[in-house]
């Protein structure tokens, strides 16, 4: 279903949609995320879209970085009780998502669903819409979703697809619950008539044009990656890194965690066992009880960030992890590109 | 003023010459034209150096990874010294590593550049100024009237801008005291003696504020910390073989009892919420008191911009004010916190 929706009642359309939380991207301090906002009228629309990295990617409102899995504590007969904390979260909406990212949290998708399906992660997926918009521009110069098997107009994750026409919106269907809310305002929308359509059409079509960056011959990657494991290759690209994890916390598919007890009260033992993210990229990250460390440096390391994505998550999902939003290249405070490095690695020998 | 071409030859001699093992200098990155770490050891790749505003990063970081692969290597290890390019502000870091006996003198030949009256950019106000023109080279005006000049591309068109240092400066450069090299082994650009006339200016926002205004200022910037550790992991200082955050040395054998592992003491939980924020937060500052050289780079690589310098600087402050005592200008004397003198002030302990 396609409708058009001007910008003078994008407003009333939000308004509408009041019995849901709603996040947007929000500037705050220099950085831009996805935040609940308190006042849906006052939306500004220019915000959708910053043309710049949003930093935190929507993981976090579906897979937050901390999460309370269950609460032990002791009866007074000493009997130990322990109480599942399964999240509710009311519906929820996040309205301008880049593509990339809405692509991000079906890869996850894949992750926390499958063979088993994990319902903390569920309880929030299923109550969240997304809202994506058209990257008509590329909001990053190192973004290379098109390299990756995405687009800037990709609807994969997304219920809805925004794409700013001027004054107006053009707006994509893409599931039921999408259309659903649509049909809950009909008043607002209009059908596109044929010069829209066009427009529209040209209008994606011109933004995979804007794209700065891409890797030529993509697929050869994760064969070429088979023979690497022992290469130096990793070594050299390594060298200036600093061991920190802004390249796995900020980007939209990774998706470790790390289970751990925050004990309160030893005696009686009360407290909680948490699910928080965890880093490839630390030292402590799948350290053996025995004290042997599968990745003890960080050449290993960041190996194991492009083997993961470009190799492992091809077998096993027939996907990368990896949707080209440009931020683990941008962010890195040491310039490490995610791009360079993959070329080095098509090319290598 | 800094000639490049100096640097490359020197470079390029002491490699060629097999004097150093590779040189720590700058390169241009492939992902957004700025200046990136790189590691040098093959004379042709000398001509990749460059020297222009973006070199903001802190390179005397390396020498901890370098002093770390040494002490693992397999083999009899190389024992030549790293060449290591360094403005004023890494050399201090550099006397603080050699102050602290972390490395000898011999580990590193040093080649010094001056800032001279200009500094680095702080890469927020320069995109702020820029209004989305993508950089494609940074160069340094060190003339009267000190400028960068950011040379653009914008819809495929090029364009160059004139913008005065005092615009896009990083605010520790514009609160320098020393912005030449104070420990090298060739130096090149002019010793500008010109210190910022108060060091301190950009804690007056935050000390003017009420302690309860004070707390609410760091509890809602403290909040925003993701624990990526990218503060900690930038940091020359910060070279402890088992950090605080990181449980690596508690190995597991047959005989651990359930017991001892139960008594693994955590210091701080992994959890991102505020008490653990502040632990984690509180020990990185206390741990840099009297050895942060004030080279920002925990702040410059925040991604949610936690400005993490005024901790520092607040205790760069104390121990001016309490011991004037001054960091990274002499490696000989003793450090701060390891040191007690008859005469030093304890009318603040209570």
């Amino acid at each position: 279903m396609e409708k058009i929706l001007t910008k003078k009642t994008f407003p009333k359309w939000v308004k509408k949609l009041d019995t849901y939380e709603i996040y947007t991207p929000i500037l705050k301090d220099n950085t831009w995320s996805y935040e609940l906002i308190q006042d849906a009228e006052a939306l500004d629309l220019d915000s959708l879209n910053p043309n710049t990295t949003i930093v935190e990617a929507p993981k976090k409102i579906i897979l937050p970085q901390r999460e309370t899995l269950l609460e032990f504590s002791t009866a007074e007969d000493g009997t130990p009780k322990i109480k599942a904390s399964l999240p509710e979260m009311k519906p929820t909406i996040i309205l301008g998502v880049r593509p990339c990212d809405a692509k991000a949290v079906s890869l996850s998708d894949k992750v926390f669903g499958g063979e088993y399906t994990d319902s903390y992660y569920f309880n929030r997926r299923n109550q969240t819409i997304l809202i994506g918009l058209t990257c008509l521009t590329p909001p990053s110069p190192n973004c290379f979703c098109t390299s990756v098997g995405g687009s800037p107009h990709s609807q994969e994750g997304l219920d809805l697809l925004l794409t700013d026409m001027g004054d107006k919106y053009h707006i994509n269907a893409i599931t039921k619950m999408g259309e659903q809310l649509l049909k809950s305002a009909p008043e607002l929308f209009k059908t596109p008539n044929a010069e829209e359509k066009s427009g529209v059409k040209k209008l994606l079509a011109e933004s995979e044009k804007n794209l700065k960056r891409n890797i030529a011959q993509v697929t050869k990657i994760s064969e070429k990656l088979k023979d690497l494991f022992d290469s130096p290759l990793w070594d050299e690209e390594a060298m200036s890194c600093l061991r920190c994890g802004i390249c796995t916390y900020l980007c939209p598919t990774c998706h470790c965690f790390d289970i751990t007890d925050e004990v309160t009260s030893s005696s009686p033992l009360n407290g909680k066992r948490v699910r928080v993210w965890d880093n490839c990229q630390f030292p402590d990250f799948t350290m053996h009880s025995s004290g042997h460390n599968p990745r003890p440096d960080k050449a290993s390391r960041l190996r194991q960030r492009i083997m993961h994505k470009f190799r492992y998550f091809v077998e096993i999902h027939q996907n990368y992890q990896c949707t080209g939003c440009g931020r683990c290249t941008s962010l890195c405070p040491v310039g490490i590109d995610i791009i360079d490095v993959l070329e080095k690695v098509r090319d290598y020998g | 003023m800094v000639n490049l071409e100096d640097l490359k030859k020197e470079a390029k001699r002491i490699l060629e010459e097999g004097k150093v093992k590779y040189i720590i200098g700058y390169v241009r990155s492939t992902a957004n034209n700025l200046a990136a770490p790189a590691f040098i050891s093959k004379p042709d790749d000398i001509d990749k150096l460059i020297w222009d505003p973006s070199c903001v990063h802190n390179l005397a970081k390396f020498l901890v990874d370098e002093k770390r692969r040494k002490k693992l290597a397999q083999r009899e290890p190389d024992n030549r010294p790293i060449g290591i390019v360094v403005k004023g502000c890494d050399s201090r870091a550099i006397n603080v590593l050699l102050q602290e006996k972390f490395i000898q003198r011999e580990d590193v030949f040093i080649m010094g550049l001056s800032c001279e009256n200009a500094g680095v950019i702080d890469e927020i106000k320069l995109k702020a100024k820029l209004k989305g023109k993508k950089i494609t080279k940074l160069e340094f005006d060190v003339k009267a009237d000190p400028a960068v000049i950011v040379h653009t591309k914008d819809d495929d068109k090029d364009g160059k801008v004139k913008l005065a240092v005092s615009e896009v400066l990083a605010e520790r450069c514009i609160e320098c005291q020393a912005r030449y090299p104070l420990v090298y082994d060739i130096l090149l650009g002019d010793k500008n003696t010109k210190k910022a006339e108060d060091p301190f200016k950009s804690l007056e926002q935050i000390e003017s504020m009420s302690p309860q205004q004070r707390w609410e200022f760091w509890q809602e910037q403290l909040e925003k910390c993701i624990r990526c550790y990218a503060c900690r992991s930038v940091c020359p200082m910060c070279y402890c073989d088992e950090c605080v955050v990181d449980t690596i040395n508690f190995a597991v054998t047959a005989d651990t009892s359930a017991e001892e592992k139960a008594q693994k003491i955590k210091w701080i939980e992994k959890s991102p919420v505020s008490s653990e924020n502040f632990g984690y937060h509180l020990i990185r500052a206390i741990h840099l008191a009297g050895r942060c050289i004030d080279c920002g780079e925990c702040e410059r690589v925040c991604p949610l911009d936690i400005p993490l310098r005024y901790l520092n600087k607040k205790l760069e402050k104390a121990a001016k004010d309490l011991y004037d005592y001054d960091v990274g200008f002499d490696p000989e004397q003793p450090s701060l916190i390891s040191c007690f003198k008859d005469e030093d002030p304890e009318d603040f302990i209570r």
